[in-house]
């Protein structure tokens, strides 16, 4: 049956093992089961692939090719000095580290309603929350204590939805080092702090690694941000 | 006969010559494998540990090195050293401890012992007063030679066999045992490659080879025995369990293989072991077939300044070397890896038959 269909390596032995059950002559190869009759590998080799050594020259050439082409790495923290403006900008939509936001008069945007704290799936946001001080006229209460423990935070962005006065938001920070535990939890003046360097307003939502606040050109994500 | 102390400072300099270069090329190998690994992966490879670099000592110095991407990492090998010897000595539990501590010693050693005889320079005097004191750059003319190097390489399968078999891991024995099988097989191939050079040059000694590849391209061995420079290429990576016959690492089915278990410098050491045996794989391929250190102009050059002559032969030597460790990786970052299967098929019905039919050729041609 399978001398039949002309190219039979595995064919002869197969033939007699009820091979038509299975369904695989449709591939012209009396292939029964197994991966050695995976009709995949049943295609016919030409001579020069059968003699392996031309074959094995023209990787070669295709790796000899590639040895000089033009890589894809970026440099993410711009250290590529043949381009140094190269390095990794996050989308828009990227969640970074967290950031807290002020008001008009400078004061913390935050109201301590604990709505963050409350969406947070891993718990990480400790807020103690108190009056506002007198001066303070837009609102009645201000977080006192606000910490974030970044190496609980999963980054879901959660607590940037839940927030009703827009007060806490994630830019695009990523290649933050600490060297030890405490000093990934973030306080209150820590994430006012980044948000002065990161975010603007939320239509600058970037950070960019020269220290230069401020949007940078690309695509902006949906919804203004 | 009588050994002056002349002799063996005489002796020292190869000696100091083949220990020195292997000791310190191993780095750079390490360096130039993940670099060309990475070149041919659209990547850049190790960037940042160097002497030039975005972490390095200048720029802290506030002085640009500029271009990067190249050398910027020429320190790794450096860092990858230090963690090595820095690691804790691990021995797995139920290991045979003095087999796990012997294998890469036995890895290790047999590469470097294979360095004795091959001829890196050529022979120079030296004129002292009115002695004329003659350097060989040879560390010693056995003459057994090329019988050596098949000794104690296969001495090496011993390293891979112990760590395999003392790691008390199936993984690192399933490596052990299918280098031992591979080594073995392949090595009935080489022997028989290795016939035919004997038969080529009419002699065992690697001294002798290399001279009677004097006087030009036309007299190297790769142009009169072509068949037997590629199979045995081919012997060599196997033999030293390469890309595409690495089946004894072979990190997607045995974790690591033999050297599983290993970490520190045992793994540091095994590491070694395998660069220092391509090497010496590479330097007995320069040997048989690319003419040794000949290179044009020798003949001239050494008439009026033997020991600048006997420098560039080192020099070219060397190069020889590179070339073939340099196409051994390219080689390795280029093709898969072989079924077991297919590794056995081609020792043994592939190398084998070919071998044998180029050494009868060879019988018939040198017929006297």
């Amino acid at each position: 049956m399978a001398s039949a269909h002309g190219h039979d390596d595995h064919g002869h032995g197969a033939a007699v093992d009820h091979s038509h059950d299975h369904g695989a002559d449709d591939y012209g190869h009396g292939a029964g089961r197994g991966t050695d009759h995976d009709p995949r590998h049943q295609r016919t080799q030409t001579l020069m692939e059968k003699m392996y050594f031309p074959e094995i020259i023209k990787g070669l050439g295709h790796t000899f090719k590639k040895l000089f082409a033009k890589k894809f790495t970026i440099d993410y923290d711009g250290t590529d000095r043949t381009n140094p403006d190269k390095f990794h900008i996050p989308r828009p939509g990227y969640r970074g580290e967290h950031y807290l936001k002020k008001d008009e008069d400078g004061h913390v945007k935050c109201v301590a309603c604990f709505m963050c704290a409350a969406a947070c799936p891993s718990e990480c946001i400790h807020i103690e929350g108190a009056p506002t001080p007198p001066d303070w006229k837009n609102r009645e209460r201000y977080p006192k204590r606000f910490e974030i423990d970044m190496l609980r935070c999963i980054y879901c962005g959660y607590c940037e939805e839940a927030c009703p006065v827009d007060a806490i938001a994630l830019s695009t920070t990523y290649n933050v080092v600490s060297e030890r535990r405490e000093e990934k939890i973030y306080d209150r003046d820590r994430l006012l702090e980044d948000g002065e360097k990161y975010g603007l307003s939320l239509s600058h939502h970037h950070y960019r690694p020269d220290g230069v606040p401020g949007a940078l050109p690309g695509p902006k994500a949906p919804g203004g941000h | 006969m009588e050994i002056t102390i002349a002799d063996v400072i005489l002796k020292l300099i190869p000696v100091a010559l083949v220990i020195g270069a292997l000791l310190n090329v191993v780095p750079l190998l390490v360096f130039l494998e993940r670099k060309i690994c990475a070149w041919i992966q659209d990547r850049v490879g190790p960037s940042r540990v160097g002497i030039i670099g975005p972490d390095s000592p200048l720029e802290i110095l506030g002085i640009n090195t500029g271009y990067t991407r190249i050398l910027g990492g020429l320190m790794q090998p450096l860092a990858d050293a230090v963690k090595l010897f820095t690691k804790e000595v691990f021995v797995p539990a139920g290991a045979d401890k003095f087999l796990f501590t012997m294998g890469p010693f036995f890895a290790l050693l047999p590469a470097m012992l294979a360095w004795v005889v091959i001829p890196i320079g050529p022979d120079f005097g030296v004129e002292l007063g009115d002695t004329v004191y003659r350097v060989q750059l040879q560390v010693a003319d056995l003459n057994v030679g090329i019988l050596w190097i098949l000794a104690v390489a296969s001495l090496s399968a011993y390293g891979i066999a112990f760590g395999g078999w003392a790691s008390n891991n199936k993984y690192a024995l399933l490596g052990g045992v299918r280098a031992m099988a591979q080594m073995i097989s392949y090595e009935i191939g080489m022997g028989i490659v290795i016939l035919s050079m004997i038969m080529q040059y009419d002699s065992v000694s690697l001294r002798d080879m290399v001279y009677s590849q004097a006087h030009g391209f036309t007299h190297w061995g790769i142009f009169h025995q072509p068949l037997a420079f590629v199979l045995f290429t081919v012997c060599a990576f196997a033999e030293n369990n390469r890309l595409p016959f690495d089946l004894a690492e072979c990190e997607a089915e045995l974790v690591g293989g033999f050297h599983t278990e290993y970490n520190s410098m045992g793994f540091g050491m095994f590491f070694q072991g395998e660069y220092i045996a391509m090497a010496a794989m590479g330097a007995l391929i320069a040997t048989m077939f690319l003419g040794g250190w000949h290179y044009p102009g020798y003949g001239i050059l050494n008439n009026f300044l033997p020991p600048l002559a006997a420098a560039v032969g080192l020099l070219v030597f060397s190069i020889k070397v590179m070339a073939f460790l340099l196409f051994s990786m390219w080689v390795r970052w280029t093709l898969p890896r072989f079924r077991w299967d297919q590794l056995m098929s081609i020792g043994w019905r592939g190398i084998v038959p070919l071998a044998l039919a180029n050494l009868l050729v060879t019988a018939f041609v040198h017929l006297k």
